[in-house]
């Protein structure tokens, strides 16, 4: 596995041939400094052997580590914009790094100031984007992204806004209401299965909802390559979708979305951002414990489950996953504990499958072997984005590994799948 | 409620524990905030972010211990134990 | 003195011998491998940084690299995690920095004869995880345990925080391969065979390849020691009213014969103190608790739990008061992984400031603690006297034997320095107290490290007299191993092996 692609001393070099703009850098040292010294100070590293991406490339300029200490090189005119843009992009946002550093584990909530690597690898990508440095896939990414108001995903159905709705296809679901059903882009376009067993299970359970007039990308994935004007103008259509229909609170089922809405949102929106942002998987949770939603149909499968980076590590969430994995009648589930899935990652987050599809395949490879290795059929994901890549390494497995949202599994334990009785995903 | 709301997120005030430690949640203390004006400035930290980071730390710890151990002993039960006069202790004997 | 040029026919060479993927002279591959963490000169960073970073994937291509940089006479800096507290890993010369991190493999796990071979690159709680499911541990256990490597941990000759019961890294490698200076490969053990602990045949070269701060070679593969998983942990950590009575207590504690004791921490008061600041075990504390014993130990059910019962009676007798299950088990937990946070940090007026942990190391008898706590506590109240950005974070001694917790002690004093305002001057000032640390240390028959190394600048002048005739064979054997000085040079005062010509 490569390290990283380049072998001599030249710098990325902006398109239009300009160096990086020494005041945008200035500015952003000043903002970063005291972070970055806040690790630069300690380097105990403990974020190396928990970064999926170092895992694989060991290569320490892609170490939180380096991240924060280039902040400090770049202070003293060590290293520049044009240096070390390409090192960002060695990075899922998957928020291990942080949580595991003692400055945040032991001493975060002390002091109310925490290591921030996510925030600080999005705000150095945005500083490449502002000198003119973009790295090509992604500037595409958001190019599409932009032109067709859905993130350009390679799946079934042709992304456009005339198709965002697509998948809803025959269920019989209106447009506005007071609480919304959010489908991100990879499930709007290619895991089409997870945003129709979601509905379902409201529909199911009695929970009325609605779709978006016009839904747009939640904007999550511009603001984490650092295209931060993109992310808003997104954030800003869907904001005024959810309030022209009077909306109050919108539920999703990616946790990519869970994290643009409740972290990028509120920084964009402030104190009139007064939505509810409901975690599917906390509703679905919460309707089993209720009766609202009865499990009646056995799933005879060995699984385990992958905790999703955004929210096992970035929100503090793995307890409902495994209170509705337990919930399902006939599943074997060997479970490996949250806090070893530290660790863990589908390497599909912030674009890193989008730059480096190596690393992504790799980090999903290794994902799936882990599994493997504890004699299951099936790998059950709440995070869509990281099913195709898992997905992907699975099938190519001589002893192949399946790969299921957990709300496909729960759709079909509670008898209202697509297609009873088959308990492959609808693809 | 399940979901997330902005307005909820807001800590409450801080109660004084010491000189120059506060404390906003039970058994959660923080730095007097007073002492972060001059040099480092202290984050916007809404309040699932300190129930995040406390939860994560306890865990954490259970890991460590279960990583090195299958069990962990409790010394207040070992003294418990010492203290009950009629028992024997492990080696058989009394206890004077 | 070696050239420091890395040209492009070197690299053309390099990327020959490694690979494209595997050799990088871009700026932010060296600026990022120039420290470690502390106590680094953060305002000389520009001085320290590597014309050239390889990161080798077999034994064979770093037996190439190093004959290479034989024959261009360039400096090699070995890496492995950066994490060590003495600067090993710092290319005080610049040359090929030969980064260990990408062989990282697990080669062979044996349940019957008990050994692990691995490769350098490889961590340690890492290996741990994959080996749990046999039921084996390699217990080496340093603050750094989810991040530091075994190849690091031979280099620098590690100390483990259960090393009472199970040994340190010296104790805990069986047998291991090493590049030597000029390039050959060669193994090392107590004596031959790759998984044998003890032997009288021949030099016992382990230990000399241990702990040299990459002056004497590159190691390229380990076999370690694998002990049973323990069924069992019991840690109880015992408050004191003065530093007297913990101090006695250590020793009853730590002399008791107890074969499952790991472990016995002493917490000075300015320790206390500085817990206090932020640690949420230590805040509730009431005024009465001025110092603190830590205990903890390991084994078999059958063993543990008769033992700890034992273990809390005698820390009771000494003068103990047990502290309570929250912060025994929690507080020692923590311990695996416990290197300070910056924000400890503060000013003479109480304001929080990112400090670096510098934590100075030494060796000494537990007769001397006392004195050497006084003398220590002095030294860095004057430094901090005259510059602010310098902090006393407080002092621990750990049992510091093998197998035997008693009779020394790693006796460390640990010193917050706000780097942002670090400049020629208050380093200089700092130099001079890390030299200071170190005498008292020697005048009182300890050593100067115990864990770290004593290479970095201040303290290093002290190694000959630490040495005595000893240092006179130290540059023997480095001329001898290294004639062109090519090997981590500018390290120990070993540059003077090569001044004088034939004299040596």
């Amino acid at each position: 596995m490569p390290s990283t692609e380049r072998t001599d001393g030249t710098a990325q070099v902006p398109a239009d041939g300009s160096r990086g703009d020494g005041e945008a850098t200035a500015e952003f040292v000043e903002q970063w400094r005291n972070a970055a010294y806040n690790c630069y100070s300690s380097g105990h590293k403990f974020c190396r052997e928990v970064c999926p991406v170092m895992q694989v490339t060991r290569n320490e300029v892609h170490t939180p580590t380096a991240f924060h200490a280039n902040v400090v090189a770049m202070e003293k005119g060590l290293l520049s914009i044009e240096d070390v843009a390409r090192d960002y992009v060695h990075c899922t946002q998957c928020g291990a790094c942080e949580l595991r550093c003692p400055n945040t584990l032991f001493t975060g909530d002390f002091y109310r100031f925490r290591t921030r690597t996510v925030q600080l690898v999005r705000a150095m990508r945005a500083l490449a984007v502002d000198s003119g440095i973009h790295q090509p896939n992604w500037q595409r990414w958001v190019e599409e992204t932009t032109r067709q108001k859905s993130e350009p995903v390679l799946g079934e159905v042709p992304v456009s806004q005339e198709n965002v709705r697509n998948w809803a296809d025959g269920l019989d679901i209106a447009v506005g209401g007071e609480t919304i059903l959010f489908c991100d882009c990879e499930g709007a376009f290619h895991r089409t299965s997870v945003p129709r067993a979601a509905a379902r299970i409201l529909q199911h359970a009695g929970v009325e909802f609605g779709l978006m007039r016009e839904q747009w990308c939640c904007g999550g994935p511009a603001a984490e390559m650092g295209y931060v004007d993109r992310a808003r103008e997104f954030a800003q259509h869907n904001v005024d979708d959810w309030r022209a229909v009077g909306a109050k609170r919108v539920i999703v089922f990616d946790p990519h979305d869970y994290i643009s809405f409740t972290e990028d949102y509120p920084s964009y929106f402030g104190d009139d951002y007064d939505v509810e942002i409901v975690l599917m998987v906390d509703l679905v949770a919460e309707l089993i414990r209720d009766g609202k939603l009865a499990l009646t149909q056995p799933v005879e499968r060995v699984v385990t489950y992958h905790d999703a980076c955004r929210l096992n590590k970035r929100k503090g969430i793995h307890e409902t996953p495994r209170e509705v994995l337990r919930a399902i009648p006939g599943l074997t589930f060997k479970d490996v504990d949250h806090v070893t899935q530290w660790s863990y990652c589908s390497g599909a987050g912030a674009g890193l499958g989008i730059e480096r599809p190596d690393l992504t395949a790799e980090i999903s490879r290794r994902r799936v072997e882990r599994a493997a290795g504890l004699g299951i059929d099936t790998l059950v994901s709440a995070c869509v984005w990281s099913e195709r890549p898992l997905s992907e390494q699975g099938g190519m497995r001589d002893d192949p590994v399946e790969v299921m949202d957990l709300l496909e599994l729960v759709a079909h334990a509670a008898g209202i799948d697509d297609d009873t009785g088959r308990s492959e995903p609808a693809r | 409620m399940i979901g997330f709301r902005l307005s909820a997120q807001q800590p409450p005030e801080p109660e004084r524990v010491n000189d120059t430690v506060v404390k906003r949640f039970d058994h959660v203390y923080e730095v007097d905030p007073a002492l972060m004006q001059e040099h480092v400035r202290q984050h916007e930290f809404p309040a699932w972010e300190t129930k995040r980071i406390v939860d994560g730390r306890w865990d954490h710890l259970d890991w460590m211990h279960a990583h090195w151990a299958d069990r962990v002993l409790s010394g207040e039960e070992l003294l418990a134990e010492s203290a009950q006069p009629d028992q024997l202790d492990d080696e058989g004997v009394r206890p004077e | 003195m070696t050239a420091t040029m890395v040209t492009d026919p070197v690299i053309n060479e390099l990327v020959q011998i490694c690979g494209t993927d595997h050799v990088f002279a871009d700026r932010s591959a060296r600026v990022n491998r120039a420290r470690v963490p502390a106590p680094f000169p953060v305002h000389r960073w520009a001085d320290l940084i590597p014309d050239v970073v390889v990161l080798p994937t077999s034994p064979e291509q770093i037996a190439e690299v190093v004959k290479l940089a034989n024959r261009h006479r360039i400096p090699v800096v070995p890496r492995a995690g950066g994490t060590g507290l003495t600067d090993g890993a710092v290319p005080l010369r610049h040359g090929i920095l030969v980064d260990v991190k990408l062989m990282n493999e697990i080669l062979e796990i044996d349940l019957e004869d008990r050994a692990v071979t691995v490769q350098p690159g490889i961590n340690m709680l890492k290996l741990n995880e994959e080996l749990r499911p046999h039921g084996v541990i390699y217990p080496d256990d340093p603050a750094s345990y989810p991040c530091s490597l075994v190849g690091g941990r031979i280099g620098t000759s590690g100390w483990s925080l259960i090393g009472g019961r199970y040994g340190h890294t010296r104790d805990l490698v069986i047998s291991f391969e090493l590049v030597l200076p000029t390039g050959e490969l060669i193994r090392v053990g107590d004596g031959g065979g790759r998984k044998v602990r003890k032997s009288s045949s021949g030099y016992q070269l382990k230990h000399l390849f241990m702990g040299h701060q990459g002056t004497l070679g590159i190691v390229t593969e380990a076999t370690l020691e694998l002990v049973p998983r323990p069924e069992t942990e019991f840690a109880a950590f015992f408050s004191y009213p003065d530093y007297e009575t913990a101090w006695r207590s250590t020793a009853a504690l730590a002399r008791s014969g107890l074969a499952t004791l790991a472990g016995v921490v002493l917490f000075d008061e300015w320790k206390l103190a500085y817990l206090r600041r932020d640690d949420e075990a230590y805040i509730p504390q009431p005024d009465s608790v001025r110092c603190v014993v830590a205990t903890a130990m390991y084994g078999t059910t059958d063993e543990v739990r008769p033992a700890a019962k034992r273990l809390l009676r005698i820390g009771q007798e000494s003068g103990g008061n047990y502290l309570g299950d929250e912060i025994s088990q929690g507080d020692w937990a923590s311990r695996h992984d416990r290197y300070a946070t910056p924000l400890h940090g503060r000013l003479r007026d109480g304001q929080v400031v990112p400090m670096s942990w510098h934590c100075e190391d030494a060796s000494i008898n537990w007769t001397a603690l006392p004195q050497v706590r006084r003398e220590w506590h002095d030294i860095v109240a004057q430094l901090a006297d005259r510059y602010p950005i310098f902090d006393d974070w407080g002092m621990f001694a750990y049992t510091n034997g093998a197998f035997k917790p008693w009779g020394d002690y790693l006796t460390e004093i640990d010193v917050g320095i706000w780097e942002q305002e670090l400049d020629d001057e208050s380093w200089a000032a700092w130099v001079d107290a890390k030299r200071d640390i170190a005498a008292v240390a020697l005048a009182h028959g300890g050593s100067i490290s115990a864990c770290h190394g004593s290479c970095r600048e201040g303290e290093v002048d002290l190694v000959p007299q630490e040495m005595g005739g000893g240092f006179e064979v130290m540059k023997k054997v480095k001329r001898a191993l290294d004639p062109n000085n090519i090997m981590n040079p500018g390290k120990y005062l070993l540059d003077q092996a090569y001044e004088g010509g034939d004299r040596l």
